[in-house]
C-alpha cells in the first residue's frame, strides 16, 4: 500500500513489463504481414471495447544531438492534422462517439493510440491509419506545439521529481541520447522545424519498424482483416532501418545538487542496469524489490516505517530497448538529507555483504509472480504489455519463463548481483531542494 | 496509498460504469449493519475487495483536521493477531496489491489479488476493522512521515498549495474547507487518545461498506463474509455531521506567492450534490468545458489562442454534500492570471446567454456514456464505482445515472449556468511564482 504514483511510480508501472498470464494459451496471436508490421491481437470479448497500440521505432532515441525533443514534438503534431483532417476536426470525430486517439514520444519509440467501444472501431481506425499514414504536420500546428512545450518544460522546472530524473538521466547515461530529455530543453526546442518534423517522421516511421496490437472484443481474423485493409498498403522503404547505439558505462560517478526553496529535498540515486534479455535481471528484479520495491522493503522499512523520515522511498529498474538504469530515490524534509543519504548508501552495501533472509527472498519472489495477473486487468495495459514484450525481443512466452526465473532466483544470486550493481560509490546523486 | 486524494483529483475519477445485464449484485445487510456488495467477474482469476468506512475530512473538528487521513496509514501498522506492519507483508507474500485513500467524504481500502487468496484479506480487514493496536510509538513515528506527505502534496506543490486556499476561504462553516490531509500544526497536535476515539466512532461494521468483483461465487463468499465479519458487534451509530453551508454574499479572494515557473488561477463555485435536478446537467457542463481536446476551454484558450498551458473544470457529482465547481488554468508564459480569470468567466457567461450547440451536446453525452462503458473493463473500477452510487444512496442508481444524463437540454445547461455561477458566489484563487 501506500505507493506513491509520482512520476516515479509510472516509471515503476512501465518496467512491470516482467507480468503476463503464465500457463495458459498464449497471450496473444503475433503474425509479421507482408509490409513488415508485427501484429500482435488478444482477444477479450467480455467487455465491447478495442484498445489499439501503433508503435513506430522512431522515440527520441534518434533526435540528432542539437534537436533533443524532436521525436516528442513529432508525436505532439502528428494527430494535429492529416491530408484530410485539421487537428480540430479529429478531435472533434474522436470525441464525438467518446473515443480517444493519443500520440506521442518514448524514449524508444513513437505510439499512436486508439480506446473506442466496438460499435466505433472502424472510425477509430480510419483515423488511426489517417494520423499514421498522411500526417500533414501543418506549420502552425508545429509553431504552436514548440511554444506549447517549452512552457510545459518551463513549468516541470517548479516539480523536484522530474528535475531530479532528468538530471539523474543526464548523468547516467553521459554520452548517450538516454541522457538528453525525450522532450527536449527549451533551447533545443526552440530550434526545431517543420521540415525537420517531416524528415524525422519520413525516415523513422516505416511499417518494418512498427508493432501493432489489438486488444479487446476483437477476432484475430477480424483484426487482420481490418489492420490489412488501412496499413497494408504502407510501404516497406528499401534501406535498412536504422540503428541505435547501445548505452556503454559513464565514466566516474557524481553528485549533483540543484537548489530549489521547498521544505523537502528529494534524492535520488542512479546508474546503469541490464534489461530482460540479460539472464542476470530476474535476480536483479528481486534484489531492487527486497531492498526498496514495496512496503515491506528494507528501504521502506527503514526509512518510513521506523524512522519516519519520508513519504515516499523506492528503487526500481527502469529497462529499454538500448540501455538499463538502477534508481532509489527518496523525499526528506531539508534537514535530514545527510542521515537519509547514508541510510539508503547503507542498504545498498548490505545487500552485497550478507545474503538476503529466507522471508524476504521468498515474499520478492512471490510478490513479483504472483501479482502479474493484476498488471494485466484491462485491455489497454494488455496492449502496452505486448508492445513491450514485441519490442524487447523477449518472446511471447516471456511470461511463463519470467515465472520460471524468479522462482529458481537464490539468496546467492542475489548477493551476487548487489555486489555488481549495488556498491554505492558506483551510484550517481542528484539531491533537488534546499541544500544549507 | 494512505494518501490524501485532493479534491481535484478525485473529481476526475468519477464517471461512472454500466454494468452489463448480465450482472447481477448480490447486496446484503449483515445483522451487525454492515452492508456488502457483491459482482462476480470471472474474466481473470483476480478479485478486488474493497472496504469503505463512512468517514472522511468531512467528520472532522477544528484543532484536529486531517485525522481521518492519519487513521488510515495506521490502518496499516498491525493488530494483536496480525503484528505491527505485517499487513503489507501478508498481502505482498501473497502476490496482491494494496492501498487506501482518504476523501472528504470516505476512507477506502482495497486489496487486488490471486481469487483464491480472498480469505486471507477478509481476515485481515475484519480484524482492523475492531482490533487496530494504534500503538502511541507508531503513531509518532508515523506522524512525520504524514508530515512528510503534507510537505510532498501540499507545501511544495504550487497547485496543491493555491486548492487549499481556495478551499479554506470557499467554506466558512463546513468542513469541506479544510484540506484532508489537514493542517500541519493538527497533524503535528493529535494525540493518540483522540485517534483511538475517531477509530472507535467511526470504524463500527455498521458504518462500513464491503464491495467486492472476481472470480468468486458470490453466494459463498457472502457466506465467509458473514461468518468473520459478523462477529463484530454493531457499535453506537456515528454523530451526523451538521453543518451547513450558508449562502455566500460576496465574492471572495486570495492570492499568494511561492516559488513556482508559471502563475494558477483557480475559479470556485459553490454547487448543489446529486442529491439535486440541477447536478446532471451540472456533470454535463464539466464534461463540454474540459472533456477532451474538443472541449471549450481547451479549444479556446489551449489550442485556439494559446493563452493557457492548461485550463480545465470539474464538478463532483458524488459528494455527499454540496461542494464546489473548480474552474482552472495556468497562464502561457506572458499571459497574467488576470487575463485567464477574465476568460474563464467570459465562458461561464456565454454559457449563460447562448445554448451550447447540439453537437456539443450529444458529443458530451456520448462521452459519458462511452466512460461508463471503459470503465467496465476493469475489476478494480466496477467495484469502486458500485461503492460510489451506494454512498450516495443506492448501487441501483447507477443504472438510472445515463438516462439522467441523457435526459438533460441544452436549456438545462443554461438555466444551471444562471442559476448557480453568480459572480458574487465564487471564490479566486491566484498563485504568482515568486521572482
Amino acid at each position: 500500500m501506500t505507493r506513491y504514483l509520482s512520476t516515479l511510480g509510472a516509471a515503476v508501472l512501465a518496467s512491470g513489463i516482467a507480468w503476463a498470464p503464465a500457463g495458459a494459451a498464449p497471450i496473444a496471436h503475433r503474425e509479421v504481414l507482408p509490409n513488415g508490421i508485427v501484429l500482435l491481437v488478444a482477444e477479450r470479448p467480455a467487455v465491447p471495447i478495442v484498445a489499439v497500440r501503433v508503435y513506430m521505432r522512431a522515440g527520441s532515441i534518434y533526435d540528432p544531438p542539437d534537436q533533443a525533443g524532436l521525436a516528442n514534438l513529432t508525436g505532439a503534431v502528428l494527430t494535429r492534422g492529416t491530408a484530410k483532417r485539421t487537428g480540430p476536426e479529429l478531435d472533434s470525430a474522436i470525441e464525438f462517439v467518446g473515443a480517444s486517439l493519443q500520440a506521442g514520444a518514448s524514449r524508444d519509440g513513437l505510439s499512436v493510440s486508439l480506446t473506442a467501444q466496438k460499435k466505433d472501431m472502424t472510425l477509430g481506425l480510419d483515423l488511426l491509419s489517417e494520423v499514421v499514414l498522411t500526417p500533414a504536420f501543418p506549420e502552425v500546428e508545429v509553431t504552436r506545439k514548440v511554444a506549447e512545450i517549452q512552457a510545459a518544460i518551463k513549468r516541470s522546472e517548479e516539480d523536484p521529481n522530474t528535475v531530479a530524473a532528468r538530471a539523474l538521466s543526464r548523468l547516467i547515461f553521459q554520452g548517450h541520447p538516454y541522457g538528453l530529455p525525450i522532450e527536449g530543453t527549451r533551447e533545443t526546442v526552440g530550434r526545431l522545424t517543420r521540415d525537420g518534423v517531416v524528415k524525422f517522421y519520413r525516415e523513422r516511421a516505416r511499417p518494418d519498424a512498427t508493432i501493432v496490437a489489438v486488444v479487446g472484443a476483437v477476432t484475430v481474423d477480424e483484426a487482420r482483416r481490418e489492420v490489412m485493409a488501412r496499413l497494408g498498403s504502407w510501404a516497406r522503404p528499401t534501406t535498412p532501418a536504422p540503428s541505435a547505439p547501445t548505452a556503454t558505462s559513464a565514466g566516474a560517478s557524481r553528485e549533483e545538487t540543484i537548489k530549489r526553496e521547498l521544505s523537502q529535498a528529494t534524492i535520488m540515486f542512479g546508474r546503469q542496469a541490464i534489461g530482460q534479455t540479460d539472464p542476470e535481471y530476474f535476480p536483479l528484479s528481486v534484489a531492487s524489490y527486497v531492498l526498496g520495491g514495496g512496503s515491506a522493503s528494507r528501504l521502506y522499512t527503514r526509512v518510513r516505517e521506523e524512522s519516519g523520515l519520508a513519504y515516499s522511498v523506492y528503487s526500481w529498474v527502469s529497462p529499454w530497448r538500448h540501455g538499463a538504469s538502477f534508481a532509489v530515490s527518496a523525499q526528506t524534509r531539508t534537514v535530514e538529507v545527510p542521515k537519509v543519504v547514508g541510510m539508503i548508501r547503507e542498504e545498498l552495501a548490505r545487500m552485497a555483504r550478507e545474503p538476503v533472509a529466507d522471508r524476504e527472498l521468498a515474499l520478492a519472489k512471490q510478490y513479483l509472480i504472483g501479482s502479474f495477473p493484476l498488471r494485466l486487468d484491462t485491455s489497454g495495459k494488455v496492449a502496452d504489455f505486448l508492445v513491450a514484450i514485441e519490442e524487447r525481443g523477449v518472446g511471447l512466452d516471456y511470461a511463463d519463463r519470467y515465472k520460471e526465473r524468479i522462482g529458481k532466483v537464490t539468496a546467492a544470486d542475489v548477493q551476487r548481483v548487489a555486489a555488481k550493481f549495488f556498491p554505492p560509490q558506483s551510484f550517481d546523486l542528484v539531491i533537488v531542494g534546499d541544500a544549507k | 496509498m494512505r494518501v490524501a486524494i485532493p479534491a481535484l483529483l478525485l473529481f476526475s475519477l468519477l464517471i461512472p460504469s454500466g454494468a452489463p445485464a448480465q450482472n447481477r449484485v448480490v447486496a446484503a445487510t449483515l445483522d451487525n449493519g454492515l452492508r456488502v456488495l457483491l459482482l462476480e467477474d470471472a474474466r481473470s482469476p483476480i478479485v478486488s475487495f474493497q472496504v469503505w468506512y463512512r468517514v472522511g475530512s468531512r467528520d472532522e473538528h477544528r484543532g484536529a483536521t486531517g485525522i481521518a487521513h492519519f487513521l488510515e496509514h495506521l490502518m496499516f501498522k498491525g493488530t494483536p493477531t496480525h503484528g505491527a506492519r505485517q499487513f503489507a507483508r501478508l498481502v505482498e507474500e501473497n502476490g496482491g496489491q494494496d492501498n487506501a485513500f482518504t476523501s472528504q467524504d470516505v476512507t477506502s481500502y482495497y486489496v487486488n489479488i490471486a481469487a483464491d487468496k480472498v480469505d486471507l484479506v477478509i481476515d485481515l480487514e475484519a480484524d482492523r476493522m475492531q482490533n487496530l493496536l494504534l500503538d502511541a510509538k507508531e503513531i509518532g513515528s508515523e506522524r512525520e512521515v504524514v508530515i512528510e506527505e503534507r510537505r510532498t502534496r501540499t507545501e511544495d506543490d504550487p497547485g496543491g498549495f493555491l486548492g487549499e486556499e481556495v478551499s479554506s476561504i470557499a467554506f466558512k462553516a463546513h468542513p469541506y474547507g479544510a484540506p484532508i490531509i489537514g493542517w500541519m500544526e493538527d497533524i503535528k497536535r493529535i494525540t493518540p487518545e483522540e485517534i483511538r476515539a475517531f477509530y472507535k466512532t467511526y470504524y463500527v461494521p455498521n458504518n462500513a461498506l464491503v464491495v467486492a468483483v472476481g472470480a468468486f461465487k458470490a453466494n459463498e463468499l457472502l457466506e465467509k463474509i458473514k461468518r468473520r465479519f459478523g462477529r463484530i458487534p454493531r457499535g453506537k451509530v456515528p454523530p451526523p455531521m451538521l453543518a451547513v453551508e450558508p449562502p455566500q454574499n460576496g465574492e471572495r479572494r486570495v492570492t499568494v506567492t511561492k516559488q513556482a515557473q508559471l502563475p494558477i488561477v483557480y475559479l470556485a463555485w459553490h454547487v448543489p450534490n446529486q442529491k439535486s435536478d440541477d447536478a446532471a446537467a451540472l456533470e454535463l457542463l464539466s464534461t463540454i468545458l474540459a472533456g477532451g481536446r474538443a472541449s471549450r476551454l481547451y479549444r479556446d484558450l489551449v489550442y485556439q489562442r494559446q493563452l493557457a498551458l492548461e485550463a480545465g473544470g470539474d464538478y463532483s457529482y458524488f459528494s455527499i454534500d454540496p461542494n464546489l465547481f473548480w474552474f482552472w488554468a495556468t497562464p502561457m508564459p506572458g499571459q497574467t492570471p488576470e487575463k485567464l480569470e477574465a476568460e474563464l468567466i467570459a465562458h461561464m457567461e456565454r454559457l449563460k446567454t447562448e445554448p451550447v450547440t447540439d453537437e456539443e451536446l450529444a458529443r458530451a453525452k456520448n462521452q459519458m456514456e462511452a466512460a461508463f462503458v471503459y470503465q467496465e473493463d476493469s475489476i478494480h473500477q466496477r467495484a469502486s464505482m458500485l461503492a460510489r452510487f451506494e454512498l450516495i444512496g443506492g448501487f441501483a442508481l447507477k443504472e438510472s445515472f445515463v438516462a439522467k444524463i441523457r435526459a438533460v437540454t441544452a436549456a438545462d445547461l443554461t438555466r444551471v449556468a444562471r442559476t448557480w455561477f453568480g459572480p458574487d458566489k465564487k471564490s479566486v484563487g491566484v498563485l504568482l511564482p515568486k521572482s
